[in-house]
Formats: C-alpha cells, structure tokens, sequence
C-alpha cells in the first residue's frame, strides 16, 4: 500500500494539532513518527486510518482518494497505546473479531484467528481473556488482530510505551521481524527516539504540528539538518559558538566561548555568524591537548562510561569511555578534541539556543 | 540521613506473595534502585518502608529502632508516585507549603523555605499555576519540591520518570539524582528501566518475585550478574544453553547442543553439569574479516567461537546492533560502536567473539530457563 | 481548633479509627437498617392477625391485586425506560452538539418535581379529570396506563443517568478499535460496548425498578383524580388506604402482609434481574454487515436520535410541566399559614436527615469505596442499598411498628419521620459520595500522610475539596428526594403534615386550584435547589 498525504490540516476548536503535512510512504516502508508529547504525531496517523477527518487536504492510497471514506471501509489496522483488546471475549474471538464482522463462515474465522495467533507466538493462549496476559503479550495479540483484518498497512500509536522497558526492547525488534516478513506498510508512532532509531526504515521528526524533518535513522543522527534533530535523536553535546574561519572547501572553524578555536565540518555559513556546534559524545575524546575540562561525574552504563565534564567554556560537555578503558576520576582535569569529521554547526537561532530544543 | 533495614519481610495478596521474605539494607544518604519487571513486588516494597502497606511478617527499623507500628505520618519517609498527585484545587505554591502547613510549623520560615525549594526546582514562574495547567515535567518537580520541603530523611521514588517522554526522562535523570544528593536524603528509587537504574543508582537492587535477587553497584550487578535472569534483564544477553566439557584455569569450555565449544569466565560448576551461558550483546566483537592475501591465503580463525551470517544491521545512534545467524543456535546479537557500521553489510560470514571472562556461566534452574529468562 | 487538633492526633491511632467507624457501623444497622426490615420481624410475633388475613378472601385478591399491579407496572416502566435510555445516554456521553447542556438540565428536571405534584400534572395532561378547568388530551382512561405515563417521568432521569455514568467509563478505544477492523457502528456497540454495560444496566435497573416500586404520593393522587382511589390499588397507595380508612390497628394483619410482601419479592425480583442480566449473553455468531452499515449511516443515526428527543419532549418533559398552565387561571385562595406550616416541617425534616446522612454517610462511603472488593466491603454496599429496594411505604410502616414497640407514645411522630426519611435518603447520599472517593486517585490521601500529615488531615485537607462538590450534590439531590417523598410520611404517622401530604390532602377533598398553585410554589422551592446544585457541579468541574 502507498499512502500518500497532501495538504492535511487538522483543527481542533481554533487549535490546529497538524497543520499543512505532505508525505508519502512508500509499499512496504517501515515509517516513525517521532516527536515530543503534544507535536501532533497520534492525530498524523487517526487521520490517516480515518478515525478523524481532516479539516484540510487530501489522503490517497494505491492513488485512491480515501479521505472521505469511513474508518470501518479502510481496512487500515490500528494498534493503540492502552491496547484496547475487548475485555469481553476471548483472545482466539479478539483476532477473529474483523473476519467475524465481515459475515465470514465460522471455519474461515477460526482459521484467520489461528493463522495470526500463530504468527504472534500466542496461538497457545487462544481461550485465554486479555486480562490473564502481561502486557507485551497482549500487544502482540493486538497487533495479531489488526492484521487479521487483512490490512496491509499498520497504523502503530505508541505501541510500546506502557509495557517495561525491557520488553519494550525485545518487542519492538519482534513488530519489526514480523511486518517485514509480511511485507506491511507501518505508521509507527513514539516519542522514544532510541526506539525510532532502531525499528524505522525512515524517521519523520515531527514539532508542534508540523514536520520537523524526515530521513533514514542513519542520516538524522549523522547529519541531522536542524538543531532541534540533533538534540532529540541521540545525546549531543551543544555549544553556542561563532565561525571565526573558512577554508576554500567550504570547512570551517569557530571560535567557543571562551575563544578556544575548534575546527568542524564543512558548512555553509560565513565567517561572524553566530552559531551553535554539536558534537555526540563518542566524537569527543581526551587527549594530551584541547579544550580543558573538570570532570564533574563518572557514570557507569554498561558498556561504557559516560563522563560529564564542565569545561573552561562553562559547557557542560559529555564524552565516553569504554568500559574496557581506564576511567578518570571526578575531579579530575582532562583535556577534550572533538572529532572534527563527525561536528555539525548550525546556525544560532534567533529564539535562543533553550528555546530551539525545548521539549514541553 | 536514616539507615533502612529490611528483615524478612513478607505480604501477600489474597494468597500472591507480594514480598517473600523480603531484606535489604540501604545505607545512610545512598541513592538505592530497586529495579524489576512489572508485578515483581518492587511497589509493595517501597510501600511497606513508608508503612501504607503492612507486612504479614517481619520487620522495618529506620537507624536500628523498629518502626513496623509506627504512623505512616510519624515516619519521616515520604513518596513521589508515578502520577504525582499533586492536589488539584491547590497551586504549586500551596502544594509546596502543605507540609509545613499541616505541622505549624511558624509561618515566615515555612514561606521562606517553601519559595527556596520552588526556586531550587526551578518553578518560579508557575508558583501560581494549578497542577493541571503545567506539563509532565514540571508536574514532577512541584512533586520533589513539595516532598523536599516536607523535612522528611527518606524519600521514596516510585517510577518518578515513566509518566515522561523518553527523551525528557535522559534529561531529568542527573537533574532528579542531583537534588536528592544535595538534600543529603537517603533514596529509594523503583523503576523497571535498567538504563535509568544503571545511571542514576549508587547501588542496585535487583528484585523479582518479591526478593531480592541481587544487590550491588551498577558495575558489580552488570558485569558480575548472579542469575541468568539478571543477566538478561540488565542490558540484553545472548544466552546460550550446554554442557560444560572442561574447566581450566583461564577459561570454561561449554558444548553447545549443536556440538560447537564455546569459551566463557572460569567456573566452580563441574564438568558435564547443564550450564546457560550469558554474554552481553554490549561485550561482543565481530573482529573485521581479513581478505585472504598472497602469504595467507586462510585467514586465521579465532576458536571457540561462533560463525555465522549477518542477518541485519540495525544503525541505532551512537550504537550498531548486528544480528547474526548461526546455524542450530539462532540469531546471536552484537552491540557495537556506531563508527563500526560501514565494516559489515548484510550476507557477510562473520566470527563473533568476546573475552572469555565476560561470558557468565550459571547451573540451570530447576524451573527451566525459560522461567528464568520470562521479562513479564 | 483544639478539638480538630484532638480529631488528628485521635485519627493517628488505628484503633480508634476502627473504634469511630465501628460506632458508625452500629448507628447505620440499628437506626436504619434493622427498622427497615423490621416488619418481617413482626410477622412471625403477629402471626395470629396475619394468618386470619388469608382467611379473608376478598382481602387476599384486593392484595394480590394491589401487588400484582405494583410489579407489573414496575416491570413495564424499566423495560421501557431500558429501551429509550440507552440511546438517549450513548447520545449524551459520546455526542457533541449544541445545546447538550441545556438538555443534560432538562433531562434532571423531574427530579426536582415532588411526585405528589408530577401525578396532578400528568393526569391533567393525560385525562381530563372533572373539576379542572384545564383542558386535557382525555385520550387515557385506563388507570393502569396513566401510572405507566406517569411512573416513566420520575424513573427516566434514573436510568439515563445511570446508563451514562457506565458509558462515561468504558474506554471509547474499544469501538473506534472494532471499528478499525471494520465493524460498523451498530455491530460495535452490540457486540462491544454493550456486554460492557452491563454493570450500568444493574444499577439503572435497579433503580428505576424499586423508584416505581415504592412510589405513594403522585400514585395516589393520580387515582384518586381519576375516581379510582378505592377500587384500584397499588401495594403502597393500598397501605396509605388501608391505614387511613381503617386506621394502624385493625388494618394491622393486612398492612403487615402486604408490606412484607413487598419487601420480600423486591428483593427476590431483583437478585433476579441482577443474575439474568449478568448471565444473558448478547448474540455474537451472526453479523449483519449489511444491516448493521444501513443503521449506522445516513439518515438513521439522525432518525434514532430524533426519536430520542421526542419521547423526552412528549413522554416526560410536557406533561411534567403541565401544571404550569394554571398559572394562566385566576390565583387560589390558598391557605398560607398551612402551607408555611408544612413547607417548615418539610424543611426541617429534610434538613436534619440530610446533616445526619452526610456526617455518618461519608466514613461509610469511604470504606466502600476503598475496600469494594473485599467481603465486608461488599457487604455493607448491599447493606446501604437496602433501604433503596424497600418500597418507602413499607419501609415506613416497618419504621414506625420498630419505635412504636420501644416507645408507646405518640409524641415522637416528627422524630420517627425524621428517621424514616433518613433511612431512604442515606443510600442516595452514600451512593453520590462513594461515587466520587471511586474516581480520585487514592494516591492523593496516601502522599498526604507521607508528607507528615494526619489520616483525618488527609480527609480534611486533601480529599474533601475534591469531592466537596459531589457532597453537596449529593445532599441536594437527598434534600429535594425528601422534600417530595410522601408514602413513608404518611406510613409513620398521621399527625406529621409535609407539604406533599398536606398537597394529598386538598386533592382529596377535590380542591384541585389550591392544591395546584401549592404544587407550584413547591416547585419553585426545589427549583432554586436544583439550580444552587448545578452551580456548584459547575465550579467543581471547572476546577478539576
């Protein structure tokens, strides 16, 4: 299924909850939706599966204009957060819910609710009710039944955000095994960016209604093309700056706070702008010479430390340590280079550099 | 300030044991999470500390004097739940002052230091607002704020951050362990999030079906898990099943079911004893594969390791997650640097290793290592 | 301030928590609970009169008559109110439209009307009983149906209100999600929504059932505008008969008979509905795709609704305000000093049963709230709900035979309606209350007491405000429950005139303009309560 939006606003009394998106997902494309609380990302996807009518703009799947049809001739399947399993019946009547409602013969219904249960690894719990099962396995039975409608796209609203984050972890590679090998067009929509970054074929980054950017995970973390992308997708050291230099390649220098030079990637800005560098704590490295820095915690996290440290910049700049490595101590002083390949600048927005990544 | 003592505590719930002979001991002014999955008892244990919740049996004493009868309002012990409740018809100021409030304390002193605990928390601007005029995250510091200025030693912390978006809880994790510190309070924290629990806890204590299963510093618990079900539970592990056909002084070797050996931490479990073997996906290497050359037309292959062929490659941030196929064992996942991504592309033959002293060997359970490994 | 400063340093030590609310316990039982049952007590002592009552032919089939029709007009009003509040409540919680609030007010108005004064006015829209210069439709003549008409306008707030509250809690996720897996509307809320409310359809049930079950004063007053009075009866209207005809003491055997009659099969009938319900599973092997897409769509939703509003305009909106229309006819002379009189006696007792429900109602509501699933929670529920399922005229006449054999005297006739109308108005305010300690999170109190504060602190400071609103709602709705109630007043004594009685009175003795603009005067009374009532709903909601 391509699924294809154009010009969709979405008011809610005078409040616009999106607000002119264009888009389009291509056949079997595992697409994120990711932004803060509030950003509009859930209204994105009951609009699409027509649970809301668009105020504004035009839905279009496989090229068909379905922006006026009801929800319940989509078949669009829909996960929600809360899970919604019905309370009333059985997890074998749950999934042979849709074939049920469609007149199907009853031997064609418990066929189609095998098949998925089997799917899903729950075939074994068919007589039980939603109330006997932990919270991940009745997910995957919430995600068994919408695919027994015979959907071919899924519509995902947070999925994982109420179970433990640890089966959080195991379930989202499993969604991800599963639709993949089905060939299923996903709308997965999370404010977990590490589950973003791990399940999506591309990412849409969404910020109060609109479209923030969009990009494969690989891009937005690499070369993110905003402030507020940098800092949402993965942890980022951020610092205000100016560009004190420009080489005839285009790459750059600025100048930090404290007037430390430092030297980035290639940019487009000019010599004076003020601006904002970003560096992700496995680019920044002690070394015998750079930035001087007190360390100012030492936290273990598995398989490596992280290291705050308060530089003479007054940033607060984090790097990593390897577990393996030898650790510094709080207290300590170290000095810090950044790997110059792996620095993006930005230019510094007018609203304040707090302003640009403020979250609620 | 306190030191809490946990001594056998039990509860059940219409015949569920919430808490099965329960102890702990937390340490005066430690910042302590209890961490484990949904319904492992992690709440009841924070509720019988703070006495909302009475034990069937055992015993509770704060600084050695048993406080198991004591007033759940005399104890000094207070919560910051899940959804904060903050109380509706009140302000964040009035929230703030209710304890001194409800104590009498003289009025002056309690304005002063309700405005320096909402000025610590950085809630100046909303001290007027109503609880549901602010945002999750404001919401949870008015709750620290109210907590702090209710001059309790102990603070009990029940998932404090899972109402939050996820990128917030990164953001308040330091923030949040910061404040209890600096108020020199003794914290015990619940949480189901072992990131959270690794980054913030100056000790961790493990908890599952209403015991403790391990406590330690994050280091000790993630390196040196005691259970298979720790291992897994705090960062993921590849967890393999066999038999332990030698011992030697460097390392254990283990037979796989498809009869393949594999190297893991030397170990007092004899020879021909059923073992599961934890390596955590984080301890992993896929050593890059050499081209064969003129002088080596066969490149050395490290032993006792596993071969496979790369499934996917997952680019997760600062991370790379490589899932391997190996056949007759299954998918073998490897947590890698993210630099590490452009070496291997999906279909390639690949060795995975570690360090034998990071692969954890423990004797199976009698319940079967699927129970033990059960997240939920 | 000392003795609130006692009250928390008290309320610290469990065992005198658990003392206070044992004491309160043992009011609820002995005041309320026991007096109310009490009659099948005395059955077994009386059995001599009893039995000669069986004896009596004639009496028996008067009796089982009475009952009979008592049942089956109970039975009929719930179907029906089953039927049309289901649609109206679904329509209510998960419709947005303009002028649902104005509806949602309109929709309470029968409550606020005195049952007494709804009998006058719907059999002067329904009839055209003689003496009246009012013209009305005269299309009903049957007495059996006008008390149909009439037992549908003061139950029907009941059921809809009931109905909505359950839907209120059922998760909207679950039908828009059946209807992601295409199930239309219709097929989503049979075989979804509706298994689900069940719980819902108890209590409306329930409700309704017992409301009609025990009315007195519109009942009576209705039959005897249409000239029936003496021939046909319902259980209460033939224990209000019999005792004013033949007074307490020879009428006992018959009075005694039919009121535990009543109680019993009111419990029995209702364990029955409640079993039948629970256990009657909705068919869910067959769909009607088709069917179900034609009913869902287009003009059908409209026309169900439509039907909806009518029935409330026609059936219950209009012939409540029927009486209004004399207000077009020249002003009564109305006795002013009785009236006073009454509506003073009305006042106090209404107001002293409310103070005494809500100080020993609240520590109840609490328990039950907060312990629902355990056995004694469960107990005392059905325990409070007690006094609701006994016809009022029952429970009165049981009332006054319980202090009568304490006390012989008749001075305490005021005393005991007091408590009559305590026994029938606590379940309402412990309901209302329970309610609303269910919806706030328990979590509040529990910080409460960590922050250092006192168990009644905790009560006082942080649960109180927030369900402040839903007390006072609670009492208004008790307050305006007594003002209107006339079979147990009149079970208990004769010399206790509160205006519904003294209304009965001057329709007995067919002064119809005088009873009517009382009627009105009372209304406007319980009208600027209901409203004071709305007000502070209003704030409460706005605040939380």
């Amino acid at each position: 299924m391509k699924i294809k939006l154009e010009n969709i606003s979405m008011k809610f009394g005078d409040l616009y909850a999106v607000r002119n998106i264009s888009l389009s997902v291509a056949k079997g494309e595992y697409l994120t939706v990711l932004g803060p609380s509030g950003c509009g990302k859930t209204t994105l996807i009951k609009v699409i599966s027509g649970i809301w009518k668009p105020t504004e703009g035009r839905v279009t799947v496989d090229g068909e204009d379905v922006t006026d049809i009801p929800m319940e001739d989509r078949d669009t399947g829909y996960v929600f957060q809360n899970i919604a399993l019905f309370p009333n019946m059985t997890i074998r009547d749950n999934v042979g819910y849709s074939p049920r409602v469609k007149d199907m013969a009853q031997d064609e219904v418990d066929d189609i609710s095998k098949g998925h249960l089997e799917l899903v690894k729950m075939f074994d719990r068919a007589g039980m009710f939603p109330s006997e099962l932990s919270g991940g396995e009745q997910q995957k039975v919430a995600i068994a039944r919408a695919l027994a409608s015979g959907s071919k796209m899924l519509m995902l609203d947070e999925p994982l955000s109420a179970l433990d984050a640890r089966v959080r972890v195991e379930l989202r590679y499993e969604i991800r095994r599963l639709v993949k090998k089905l060939g299923i067009t996903v709308l997965h929509v999370t404010h977990d960016q590490e589950e973003a970054m791990s399940v999506s074929d591309r990412i849409i980054l969404m910020r109060a209604g609109g479209i923030q950017e969009v990009g494969t995970p690989l891009d937005m973390y690499r070369s993110p093309k905003s402030i507020f992308a940098a800092y949402f997708i993965g942890e980022t050291n951020l610092m205000e700056c100016t560009v004190s230099g420009k080489t005839r390649t285009g790459k750059i220098t600025v100048r930090l706070r404290g007037g430390q030079a430092v030297r980035a990637s290639k940019s487009d800005l000019e010599v004076g702008d003020p601006a904002v560098i970003s560096v992700r704590p496995e680019n920044v490295y002690a070394a015998k010479d750079g930035l001087k820095a007190e360390i100012i915690g030492v936290v273990f996290m598995g398989t490596y430390w992280k290291i705050r440290t308060l530089a003479e910049t007054t940033d607060y700049i984090d790097y990593n340590v390897s577990s393996n490595d030898e650790v510094p101590k709080k207290g300590d002083r170290v000095y810090l280079v950044f790997n110059k390949k792996a620095t993006k600048v930005f230019a510094r927005p007018e609203e304040g550099l707090e302003e640009a990544i403020k979250l609620e | 300030m306190p030191e809490i003592i946990l001594d056998g505590l039990r509860k059940s719930f219409g015949g569920c044991p919430a808490a099965d002979g329960l102890s702990l001991k937390v340490n005066d002014g430690e910042y302590l999470c209890i961490l484990g999955p949904t319904g492992s008892g992690k709440t009841t244990c924070l509720r019988m500390i703070c006495g909302l919740t009475k034990p069937d049996s055992g015993r509770v004493l704060f600084d050695g004097t048993d406080v198991t009868d004591v007033p759940v309002s005399e104890r000094k012990a207070t919560m910051l739940s899940q959804a904060y409740s903050l109380f509706p018809p009140k302000t964040v100021y009035e929230n703030v002052m209710f304890s001194p409030q409800i104590k009498e304390w003289d009025e002056e002193t309690s304005k002063q230091l309700v405005k320096s605990m909402i000025k610590m928390v950085h809630m100046e601007n909303k001290a007027n607002s109503y609880p549901r005029e602010l945002s999750g995250g404001q919401q949870q510091r008015t709750a620290l704020a109210r907590a702090l200025a209710s001059d309790s030693d102990i603070l009990l912390l029940d998932e404090p951050l899972r109402a939050l978006d996820a990128r917030l809880r990164l953001e308040l994790r330091q923030e949040l362990r910061s404040l209890v510190k600096d108020m020199g309070l003794t914290a015990i924290h619940v949480t189901h999030d072992q990131d959270e629990a690794l980054e913030m806890a100056d000790r961790i204590a493990v908890i599952r079906k209403g015991r403790i299963v391990q406590i330690g510093t994050p280091m000790e618990v993630f390196q040196n898990p005691r259970t298979p079900f720790v291992a897994n539970f705090v960062g993921r592990s590849n967890i393999f099943i066999g038999k332990i056909s030698s011992v030697c002084e460097a390392f254990t070797e283990v037979m796989l079911g498809n009869g393949s050996l594999i190297r893991a931490r030397r170990t007092d479990i004899p020879a021909g004893t059923d073992v599961a073997v934890a390596i955590k996906i984080g301890s992993t290497r896929i050593p890059i594969v050499e081209k064969p050359t003129e002088e080596r037309p066969e490149p050395e292959q490290p032993q006792g390791f596993f071969r496979g062929r790369v499934e996917r490659i997952l680019y997760e941030g600062a991370t790379v997650t490589i899932e391997v196929d190996v056949k007759d064992v299954g998918l073998v996942s490897s947590k890698l640097p993210n630099r590490r991504y452009d070496d291997y592309k999906a279909g390639d033959e690949v060795t995975v290793t570690w360090i034998p002293d990071k692969a954890n060997v423990f004797e199976i359970s009698p319940d079967g290592i699927d129970e033990e490994l059960r997240l939920d | 301030m000392s003795v609130f400063k006692w009250i928390n340093k008290v309320s610290n030590n469990e065992r005198s928590r658990k003392a206070w609310f044992s004491f309160v316990c043992l009011v609820f039982v002995v005041l309320i609970v026991v007096p109310s049952i009490f009659v099948i007590l005395k059955m077994l002592t009386e059995w001599g009169v009893v039995s000669e009552v069986f004896r009596d032919s004639v009496m028996m089939s008067t009796i089982t008559g009475a009952l009979r029709n008592s049942f089956s007009i109970a039975g009929i009003v719930t179907v029906i109110d089953v039927a049309v509040g289901v649609p109206m409540a679904w329509m209510m919680v998960r419709k947005q439209f303009r002028g649902k609030k104005y509806l949602d007010t309109l929709m309470d108005m029968p409550l606020a009307f005195p049952t007494a004064v709804l009998g006058i006015s719907v059999v002067m829209f329904w009839g055209a009983p003689e003496g009246i210069s009012i013209p009305g439709l005269g299309i009903v003549v049957s007495p059996y149906v006008m008390l149909v008409l009439l037992h549908i306008i003061f139950t029907y707030p009941y059921m809809v209100r009931s109905l909505s509250a359950i839907l209120e809690q059922i998760e909207p996720n679950y039908e828009t999600a059946a209807m992601t897996l295409s199930a239309s509307r219709f097929t989503a809320v049979r075989t979804i929504t509706l298994p689900l409310f069940r719980a819902g359809l108890v209590t409306g049930t329930i409700l309704c059932f017992a409301r009609s079950l025990s009315e007195t004063g519109g009942t009576f007053i209705a039959l005897q505008m249409m000239g029936v009075g003496s021939v046909f009866f319902t259980g209460p209207t033939f224990i209000a008969y019999m005792k004013a005809e033949y007074g307490v003491d020879a009428a006992m055997g018959s009075m005694i008979l039919i009121s535990v009659l009543m109680i019993i099969l009111a419990l029995i009938l209702l364990v029955v509905v409640k079993l039948l319900i629970m256990r009657f599973k909705i068919p869910m092997k067959r769909v009607w795709p088709d069917f179900g897409r034609f009913v869902s769509r287009g003009a059908m939703p409209k026309l169900k609704d439509t039907v909806s509003v009518i029935f409330l305009a026609v059936i219950v909106l209009i012939p409540t305000f029927y009486i209004f229309t004399y207000l077009t006819q020249p002003m009564a002379e109305i006795d002013f000093g009785s009236l006073l009189y009454s509506t003073g006696i009305s006042f106090l007792i209404a107001g002293v049963a409310v103070v005494f429900n809500i100080v020993f109602g609240i520590p109840i509501a609490l328990y039950i709230a907060r312990k629902r699933h355990t056995t004694s929670g469960k107990i005392l529920d059905s325990l409070v709900n007690v006094p609701l399922i006994i016809p009022t005229t029952a429970l009165g006449f049981s009332l006054a035979l319980f202090w009568g054999s304490i006390y012989a005297g008749d001075s305490i006739g005021l005393l005991m309606v007091i408590l009559g109308h305590i026994a029938f108005t606590f379940p309402l305010v412990v309901r209302n209350i329970t309610g609303a300690v269910e919806e706030v999170d328990v979590s509040y109190e529990e910080v409460a007491i960590t922050l250092g504060a006192k168990p009644f602190q905790a009560f006082s400071k942080v649960l109180m405000p927030i369900i402040k609103s839903s007390i006072i709602a609670g009492a208004i709705l008790a307050f305006t429950r007594s003002l209107g109630e006339t079979g147990a007043t009149v079970a208990i004594s004769d010399s206790v005139k509160t205006v519904p009685v003294y209304i009965m009175e001057l329709i007995k003795a067919d002064n119809y303009p005088e009873a009517a603009f009382c009627s009105i005067i009372l209304i406007a009374i319980c009208f600027m309560f209901m409203f004071a009532l709305r007000m502070i709903i209003n704030r409460g909601d706005r605040r939380a």
